[in-house]
């Protein structure tokens, strides 16, 4: 209010600033009020509400009380989709730890750093689909290359992506093979910021290298780790493209359903299933839920680990 | 290493110096090898699917879709797959053109126009926010920052419903529109690198009697090229990847995008032509690629300090 004030007493000059400055600055803003905010109240809206029809006639929509919820959670469905969320997001600290290994080694003094790095980025460009694709030619049950590789007949060929014992774990493994690039990125960016006298400290006090990096590196980096942490986390709940597009059983959702990630649920609800907009609105609400939860979480636990200094 | 070895050769006596360095250098050379084992490897992990993919576009379907796999084709290597997708039309709705091409003109003509102007709203958004004094800027800021915060799963069902409202459905306004305002993220991270650009440049262009407008657009956006850059082509590869909007949005499939035609090449090819869905997988990945590989050095910055800013 104070500061307010300043401004009006300026001059003619310090009026022309703020007039442009509200200019230039306004339109992302605009944008997020038209299709971030609006949207964003009308998704709690809907969620209380029965709308009819397949995409939702919302001028027939009509006040539902708490059914929508309670349908999401009295569906045995959503809790599966959750834990296949869960476990699919189990790719997610294994990445880390080997975008941390990678991005370590390659500080060392060593030849063709540049392309080994060029190299191990290529999945973060790559889209899901073609990704989801590739992997299916190499874990086909029928022509896959997995089934060659090991050797087995077509009455042994194992059914990689229509076997529920299989499915879950494979989609891991790809989550893997696609979630290391960006991880690599941001800890080769924080490991070269390291201060290098705390190492030759370390070193004068009869250090390893393996204690100081327990010591010095780990703790420095944690910044990086946890953002790593926030992000993929909030990404792994909100996986969908890679199961929809690999999906071994019909409608895409794995074999026992396996495939049917949270977000995947709400698409079903809304656009193709049986389901309706009002139900999928209540589970995205829940979702964010779960997400601001886990966020929180993340928060308050990374000021035992997270240093800043 | 080098001060442990000169350490080392001082402590001991004359006697064990040549020892000791030879020791130190077989330990060297262990772990080098052991560093470049496993450099190696992983990057054969990350490699080989590309390959697989690749060397089964080129066999024919029979030897696609046979239990053995070799790494050379035995029958020899065939486009037949690349024809076979470069032939795969939908008749006289979209007068022959094949799908894999207009999915990819498709995806060039959503996704560029937002892009640019969105890049622009961002950029001159980010240097009003970073240098210039208005009423509201901090309250205005922090509204922007709240959107980066909001998962957009759950902006799904409730931006469906106003786009239908709207009559967008089915044409790719809902994927063009919002991103011309510009992205929140992009206006962070633009700040940030406007922040810390010395305002005495911009006292020197106010006694030159240059504008606001002139400033943002003659002295920052040259200075800002490369940020602008990583972020242009961020934003380029995040829309040509899209998925789920486009699966949402676009019913008609002359409207298709690339990655959304994939689909149709799927249902049409999966079961009968292997080599041809993996051409076409090869095909989609390609434009990204050579992009990556033209602009590396931006993408790797745009990437690093998006993500020192926590």
């Amino acid at each position: 209010m104070y500061l307010n004030n300043v401004y009006k007493k300026r001059s003619k000059a310090g009026r022309a600033e703020n007039v442009s400055g509200l200019l230039m600055a306004i339109i992302p803003v605009i944008g997020f009020v038209l299709f971030g905010l609006i949207p964003l109240v009308l998704a709690f809206v809907m969620a209380f509400l029965e709308i009819p029809g397949r995409g939702g006639r919302i001028e027939e929509a009509t006040f539902a009380k708490l059914e929508n919820f309670e349908a999401v959670l009295n569906d045995r469905m959503f809790w599966k989709s959750i834990g296949n969320t869960l476990i699919m997001a189990l790719s997610l600290p294994i990445c880390i730890v080997i975008a941390l290994v990678i991005a370590y080694l390659l500080t060392k003094k060593i030849k063709g750093v540049k392309v080994f790095r060029s190299i191990y980025f290529i999945p973060y460009v790559c889209c899901a689909v073609a990704v989801a694709l590739m992997w299916e030619l190499i874990f086909n049950q029928s022509h896959g290359i997995l089934n060659a590789f090991l050797g087995l007949s077509r009455d042994e060929a194992i059914g990689w992506l229509t076997d529920s014992k299989y499915y879950l774990p494979v989609l891991i493994v790809i989550g893997i093979w696609s979630g290391t690039a960006y991880g690599i990125v941001l800890y080769g960016a924080a490991l070269t910021n390291v201060n290098s006298s705390l190492y030759e400290a370390a070193k004068v006090d009869g250090a390893n290298s393996f204690q100081s990096f327990l010591h010095i590196t780990l703790p420095a980096i944690s910044p990086t780790t946890f953002y790593l942490l926030v992000t993929g986390l909030i990404g792994a709940l909100q996986e969908f493209t890679r199961p929809q597009v690999i999906g071994g059983g019909a409608g895409g959702q794995g074999p026992n359903n396996d495939g049917l990630t949270i977000v995947f649920y709400v698409y079903r609800n809304a656009f193709s299933y049986d389901g309706t907009m009002g139900i999928a609105a209540a589970a995205a609400l829940i979702l964010a839920i779960l997400i601001l939860i886990v966020t929180v979480i993340n928060f308050a636990v990374s000021k035992k680990w997270v240093s800043y200094d | 290493m080098t001060d442990n070895n000169v350490t080392a050769a001082k402590a001991a006596p004359s006697g064990y110096k040549i020892k000791n360095h030879s020791a130190e250098k077989a330990k060297r050379f262990v772990g080098k090898f052991f560093i470049y084992f496993a450099l190696v490897l992983f990057a054969l992990w990350i490699l080989a699917p590309f390959s697989l993919v690749l060397v089964t576009s080129l066999k024919t379907a029979k030897e696609a879709n046979s239990l053995d796999f070799h790494w050379w084709p035995q029958e020899g290597f065939t486009l037949q797959g690349y024809e076979a997708i470069f032939e795969f039309d939908l008749g006289s709705a979209i007068d022959g053109v094949p799908i894999i091409i207009m999915g990819f003109l498709n995806t060039l003509w959503i996704i560029i126009p937002p892009t640019v102007l969105g890049l622009f709203c961002s950029a001159i958004s980010a240097y009003a926010f970073a240098k210039l004094r208005f009423k509201g800027k901090n309250w205005l800021f922090s509204l922007l920052l709240f959107t980066m915060m909001i998962p957009g799963t759950i902006l799904l069902t409730p931006s469906y419903t106003i786009y239908s409202q709207l009559n967008w459905i089915d044409t790719p306004l809902p994927l063009m529109i919002p991103g011309m305002f510009g992205a929140a993220t992009c206006v962070f991270f633009m700040r940030q690198f406007y922040t810390g650009i010395p305002t005495e440049l911009m006292e020197a262009a106010k006694l030159d009697g240059m504008g606001y407008f002139s400033m943002f657009w003659r002295i920052m956006v040259p200075l800002s090229v490369p940020a602008l850059l990583a972020q242009g082509l961020l934003g380029f590869i995040g829309g040509y990847n899209d998925y789920l909007a486009p699966l949402i949005y676009l019913q008609s499939p002359e409207m298709y995008t690339l990655q959304i035609t994939m689909n149709l090449l799927k249902s049409e090819f999966q079961m009968t032509n292997t080599p041809a869905m993996m051409a076409a997988t090869t095909v989609s990945i390609i434009p990204t690629i050579v992009l990556y590989i033209v602009a590396q050095k931006y993408f790797v910055e745009g990437i690093a300090t998006s993500g020192m800013k926590l």
